[in-house]
């Protein structure tokens, strides 16, 4: 089956509580949900960065289990979370010099195709991989996540802590953009 | 919505995380924590030996059993607890890390008095009367907060030190994430890389980035670079009339304003036309 974007189940309530209680196989359980979102958008953010989005993976998910017990449910999970990653990817960018973009993304998805579909799918991934790249911040940050959550606009800005129309105006002008970028491309 | 970002976005495969990067967090959360890892040396003994002699860690532990608080290692590894209410002083050479809830640690220099304000779940509190600290802390937002004598800081997610003297006099660096420095309305958004000043009787000064150096208006004016929008935004409502037309000027000139702005209501300090425009700067920042 192909690994589709909304086929996780959001995080459940009781294992929230267990993680609060500090249960290890909760905080896998956790982490077995959202890790492929975290680290793709990491990837995305950083051009294919196995590196970089293995230590922001990593780095998210630390805040996040130490931080849980304190986390009272008044925002929803998912934008505490993606706030974990936007600060985390926003933090490492301005650290972080310049870098190479990666040739390529492993593709994972397990649904065999034929060789020429197989090829054509993995060419048009890595058009929009190199468009994405090419996209300043703070377009590319709310396009991938909005398309590897489907957040809300207002749970988009809050975490992004700007405001909804913010969220909507830059999501406009990054669509647009990667767009022309992948026309271009063509 | 999404069908229409998925358009172009629909090729972009989910990728799989590495297996070796939930190993990597399990070994971190199976480490003691760094500031323990510190108080924990080979040569336990004479360095306890010295730093009793020279350590002047005071804590008052007035019905401490009864009241929510946050554990306490003093530099010599003696472990104890700090209550709500109570005071910590460290002596000139001495420090101790308070760990702060389940949500972080508080590293407290030498020369430094500090209250425990709030310890409960939904606020982290402590005072800073004078003297330093280091904070590392991952909570949600607005949870961790400081108190000095001429500002408040929330913490955003973070890490940064806070030095502060008793007339109010202080200094701010931020590490990690974000901190709000609030007081009496007024309100300095300080990001990772950056620093800010308080100041006796007025509060927040002008977030700055290090290799900026604090601002003078002249300076800040001439010499900012595209990053020191940050420090232009903050002082484009608190300089004199006559001076915001060249601050909003220079700010422009190094980014340029976005459409979504107006000019007119950016200089008439129009409160949601400036934190739109900061939202725009901040991606810069």
């Amino acid at each position: 089956m192909v690994a589709g974007l909304g086929d996780l189940d959001e995080i459940s309530a009781d294992i929230i509580e267990s993680c609060r209680n500090g249960d290890r196989d909760a905080f896998r359980a956790l982490y077995e949900t959202y890790k492929d979102k975290v680290y793709s958008i990491a990837l995305y953010f950083f051009h294919g960065d196995a590196s970089a989005a293995g230590d922001i993976t990593q780095q998210v998910f630390l805040k996040l289990i130490r931080g849980i017990a304190q986390f009272r449910g008044e925002s929803g999970f998912s934008t505490w979370l993606y706030r974990l990653v936007v600060n985390a990817c926003m933090d490492a960018a301005r650290r972080a010099k310049p870098r190479e973009i990666a040739a390529d993304i492993p593709d994972t998805r397990s649904e065999p195709g034929s060789q020429e579909e197989d090829l054509a799918r993995r060419q048009r991934a890595q058009s929009v991989q190199a468009a994405l790249s090419a996209l300043p911040v703070k377009f590319r940050l709310p396009m991938l996540l909005r398309y590897f959550e489907d957040l809300s606009y207002e749970e988009m800005a809050r975490a992004m802590g700007c405001s909804i129309g913010t969220v909507a105006s830059r999501l406009s002008r990054g669509h647009r953009m990667l767009a022309q970028k992948l026309e271009s491309l063509r | 919505m999404k069908d229409e970002m998925s358009d172009e976005l629909k090729d972009l495969p989910l990728v799989k995380a590495p297996d070796a990067i939930w190993a990597r967090i399990e070994a971190e959360l199976d480490r003691p924590s760094r500031a323990t890892r510190r108080l924990r040396p080979a040569f336990a003994w004479a360095f306890a030996l010295a730093a009793m002699a020279i350590i002047g860690v005071t804590v008052w532990y007035g019905a401490l059993r009864s009241k929510p608080g946050w554990d306490v290692v003093r530099a010599d590894g003696s472990k104890g607890k700090i209550a709500v209410g109570d005071w910590l002083e460290t002596g000139p050479t001495a420090k101790a890390v308070l760990t702060v809830g389940d949500i972080g640690t508080v590293e407290v220099q030498p020369n430094t008095r500090i209250k425990l304000e709030a310890a409960k779940p939904g606020e982290q509190r402590l005072k800073l009367a004078r003297g330093d600290i280091s904070a590392t802390v991952t909570a949600p937002p607005r949870l961790f907060i400081v108190d000095t004598p001429a500002s408040t800081a929330f913490d955003l997610g973070c890490a940064y030190t806070m030095h502060a003297d008793e007339d109010g006099n202080g200094l701010l660096r931020v590490t990690l994430g974000w901190v709000s420095l609030e007081w009496a309305g007024r309100e300095s958004l300080v990001p990772a890389g950056a620093s800010c000043r308080t100041h006796a009787k007025v509060g927040p000064g002008t977030p700055y980035f290090e290799n900026g150096g604090e601002p003078a208006l002249e300076l800040a004016i001439s010499e900012s670079r595209v990053r020191d929008t940050l420090t232009l935004w903050h002082l484009l409502s608190r300089v004199a009339p006559v001076d915001r037309q060249r601050v909003f000027q220079r700010m422009v000139q190094l980014v340029p304003l976005p459409q979504s702005v107006s000019a007119d209501k950016a200089l008439q300090l129009d409160p949601e036309t400036l934190k739109l425009w900061r939202e725009e700067l901040a991606w810069k920042w």
